[in-house]
């Protein structure tokens, strides 16, 4: 069809008629593909990371024996191995422990002193992960020899007994003994400082409960309502317990979260738009200085519909090769940026792409719109060089 | 007739000028609304995390160790030191009083809990057995505070424990009225309204009448909570507490706020003193409560500084990169205005204006326009963040000179950058050949 080849023929000739305004016109839409796609995709990074930012507050979740009201009541260990695995919430990270009351004692200065033994997994916290076929919790290959009577003193403890790091303690609970050697002290102003945080193993001799936990501890990363969810599904699978969010957390976070990703989004939203106008802008000028070729094409007998057209096929082919490029680069930017923030490089979304690029090419189609002004133009005036 | 060169020039192309002109408001807007919330958002941010509770636990320095398993203390009640709580006033007379949001001391001690049943034999209310433990959580809500200056200040649980969900009502500081942990009144069948006995190993029967039940942090709910000055009477130790929360707008820890105060030179030791850190208002709280002990939580005060410093990072970003949009968006439409007036420039320089002559007349034009748009983008932007401020935050950001002396600097910058580049190009070009329409 000859009449398309000349259609493409003309846009071909127009686009690289100018390298000096093609290099123009890209830089303008590319930069703002850029901005559009990098803000886009670090911002639905930046709340993904932040849900993960908020487990710096420690557990947000525990599990305690049911009416833990008289006495300090137990479970038996294996609870941990009901815990579900919910591919929504990512990595869930799960810790159990056995509190006591012993009595503690230095034996090379004779101090001693009563106080909480926390048993605690030798690894702290073990990572549930979803890829899991049901609920396997792969962990604690047996403690090796050294750590086994390792612990570590809270400030207070330690201050009370006046141990010194490496020194031994000797520890006695109903008769039962233990003895473990001072690895670190611990300092968060919370319970921990007047606690002694022995292996679990060790507590459950001392304490002469064997298999039997007091509390199992959770970080469940995720949205305010993906931790509600998760802990939906927790209560039913351990009926034996009680499931509780600690809701000076859950609450706070939800509270705060809301708060940040409002305040993310509205800004980001007022750069998009301006990065429209911005580019928009820069769009119109240029289909502005094409009024003599809209009158040339017309004095030798365009129609009015076919000039237009060709220049909105010409500003959508900018508007997508702007688009392509200047996306990739922001996506880039955007890893770059979320590794500047939070340390670690925000990953590509592949939906923001495509978001980006047909952004672009509407705003340059908008952009060129203007054109339509020129639909009025006289031919004869133009050429005159009247403005 | 220089001003009357300018003065025409607006008069006759208003729309164009217009256009313009709007164009340079509509960036500046933004540039405004971004720079005034982000400008702000690190306190409004830092109150928002008050909502996490106390970040400072004070307790007597000379105190045994407590014997804490899931909220209950299983120390005797005579063992250990107490703080007396006449002192408290002086926590609003630190230099950081400001900062203090709120605080509450405590007092505690394990109870048995039990339900009179009448008797139809004696035609009595007779004791029966206990219905088990609990314990007795001696606090304030809502609690007046004399400061030195005449005034009150008004303090309690219910602010250091945001989380707290009471159904009913909190209690009246010393009016015999508790409210009840939700695992507690279940198990005891309690309602709002109905009454509470309460007695220890040594001492019995103190009555109290349920306001509230409500949901705490889990270790709490089985816990009864009323006044202070009630426990101190309760377990002979009126006037003292043993715990004492409070809550404390702080700024993010660096290593600077890490050092120990007692190694540092005395310019350091004021600069330290004399900005928020969270360790540095426990330092002054320790000077003003003798004998206690003052410790950061540092679950709580970490993780909020960590959270804090990200947060701002990125809105700052973000707040670079509307500029930077917005400084596009206008340096675009100031070339676009100089390229349009090539005709008239070529003009001017056939009558025999310098170079210098006509960028000068340009260069008024675009300030003066720099100047009307910046101001009306201005008060278009403060508009913008207050409604940003409003929904998010239920308060509009606060006025600030500083950014509207950014956004009008910037305004004239970018307008000048972007017309002179088409400028010096103008200038180049011979006067024949643009007069002449090529």
């Amino acid at each position: 069809m000859p009449d398309r080849k000349m259609f493409w023929r003309i846009i071909r000739r127009l686009i690289s008629a100018n390298r000096g305004r093609l290099f123009v016109i890209l830089l303008a839409l590319g930069a703002g593909a850029a901005i559009t796609a990098a803000l886009l995709n670090l911002q639905v990074d930046a709340k993904r990371r932040l849900t993960t930012e908020f487990r710096a507050f420690g557990p947000n979740v525990v599990i305690v024996p049911k009416d833990s009201s008289a006495t300090v009541g137990t479970l038996p260990e294996s609870s941990v191995r009901s815990v579900p695995v919910h591919p929504s919430a990512g990595e869930v990270r799960v810790s159990s422990a056995l509190y006591l009351i012993a009595n503690v004692s230095v034996p090379s200065s004779g101090q001693a002193t009563s106080a909480v033994i926390a048993g605690l997994n030798p690894f702290a916290f073990i990572t549930v992960s979803p890829k899991a076929p049901s609920t396997v919790v792969p962990d604690s290959p047996a403690p090796s020899q050294p750590l086994e009577n390792v612990c570590v003193l809270g400030v207070r403890v330690a201050h009370q007994l006046n141990a010194q790091q490496h020194a031994e303690l000797a520890l006695s609970a109903g008769g039962r003994r233990e003895s473990c050697r001072v690895a670190s002290f611990s300092q968060t102003g919370g319970p921990e400082d007047d606690r002694i945080e022995i292996p679990l193993r060790a507590a459950q001799r001392l304490a002469g409960l064997p298999g039997r936990i007091s509390a199992m501890e959770f970080r469940v990363p995720g949205t305010p309502a993906a931790i509600q969810t998760y802990i939906t599904d927790l209560q039913p699978r351990i009926p034996e317990a009680d499931v509780r969010p600690i809701r000076q957390f859950t609450e706070g976070e939800a509270k705060i979260y809301n708060r940040i990703s409002g305040i993310l989004s509205a800004t980001v939203g007022l750069v998009l738009v301006l990065t429209a106008l911005c580019v928009m802008a820069a769009m119109t000028n240029v289909a502005m200085e094409r009024r003599n070729d809209v009158g040339l094409m017309k004095a030798i007998g365009g129609a009015t519909r076919r000039v237009l057209r060709l220049f909105l096929a010409e500003a959508a082919i900018l508007g997508l090769t702007g688009g392509i490029l200047g996306a990739a680069v922001g996506i880039l930017l955007s890893m770059w940026l979320g590794k500047a923030v939070f340390g670690v490089a925000a990953r590509p979304r592949l939906i923001v792409y495509p978001v980006a690029v047909a952004l672009t090419i509407i705003v340059a189609i908008a952009g060129a719109f203007p054109l339509r002004r020129l639909a009025g133009i006289r031919p004869a005036a133009v050429f005159r060089g009247e403005a | 007739m220089f001003i009357r060169l300018v003065a025409d020039s607006f008069s006759r192309r208003p729309r164009h000028k217009l256009l313009t002109g709007a164009a340079l408001a509509l960036g500046m807007a933004v540039a405004t609304a971004a720079l005034s919330v982000s400008l702000g958002v690190g306190d409004r941010l830092a109150r928002e995390f008050r909502s996490l509770g106390a970040n400072l636990l004070v307790t007597p320095q000379a105190d045994s160790l407590p014997l804490e398993i899931g909220g209950v203390d299983y120390r005797p009640v005579n063992a250990g030191a107490y703080l007396p709580d006449a002192d408290l006033s002086k926590l609003k007379t630190i230099f950081w009083h400001n900062n203090i949001i709120a605080f509450s001391p405590v007092l505690e001690v394990r109870v048995t809990s039990w339900t009179p049943q009448y008797s139809p034999a004696s035609a009595t209310f007779v004791k029966p057995a206990a219905n088990g433990d609990s314990v007795l959580i001696g606090a304030w809500s809502n609690h007046p505070v004399t400061l030195p200056d005449g005034r009150d200040f008004l303090t309690g649980l219910d602010e250091t424990n945001p989380w707290w969900r009471v159904d009913g009502s909190w209690f009246q500081d010393g009016a015999g009225e508790c409210i009840v942990g939700k695992a507690f009144a279940d198990r005891n069948a309690v309602i709002i309204g109905s009454p509470l006995y309460l007695a220890t190993s040594s001492s019995d029967g103190l009555s109290l009448r349920v306001t509230g039940i409500f949901t705490g942090d889990g270790s709490d709910d089985n816990a009864v909570v009323t006044s202070l000055s009630i426990v101190q009477q309760y377990v002979g130790r009126p006037g003292q507490y043993r715990r004492l929360y409070v809550s404390a707008l702080t700024k993010p820890e660096d290593d600077f706020a890490r050092r120990d105060p007692a190694t540092m030179k005395p310019d350091e030791l004021e600069r330290w003193s004399c900005s928020p850190y969270v360790s540095s208002i426990a330092y002054s709280i320790k000077q003003v409560l003798p004998g206690s002990d003052v410790r950061v939580i540092r679950r709580v005060a970490e993780g909020e500084g960590a959270i804090l410093i990200r947060v701002r990072t990125l809105l700052w970003l973000v707040t670079f990169a509307s500029l930077l949009a917005a400084a596009l968006a206008v340096g675009a439409s100031s070339a676009a205005s100089v390229i349009e007036r090539r005709t008239e420039i070529g003009l001017m320089k056939a009558l025999g204006a310098g170079s210098g002559t006509v960028g000068f007349l340009l260069a008024a034009e675009q300030l003066l326009l720099a100047l009307v748009g910046g101001a009306v983008g201005y008060s278009l932007g403060i508009w913008l963040a207050r409604l940003v401020g409003q929904r998010i935050f239920g308060v509009a950001p606060e006025f600030s000179f500083l950014v509207l002396g950014v956004i009008i600097g910037l305004a004239a910058i970018v307008t000048m950058l972007g017309s002179a580049i088409p400028l010096r190009r103008a200038s180049r070009f011979e006067p024949a050949l643009i007069l002449r329409g090529e």
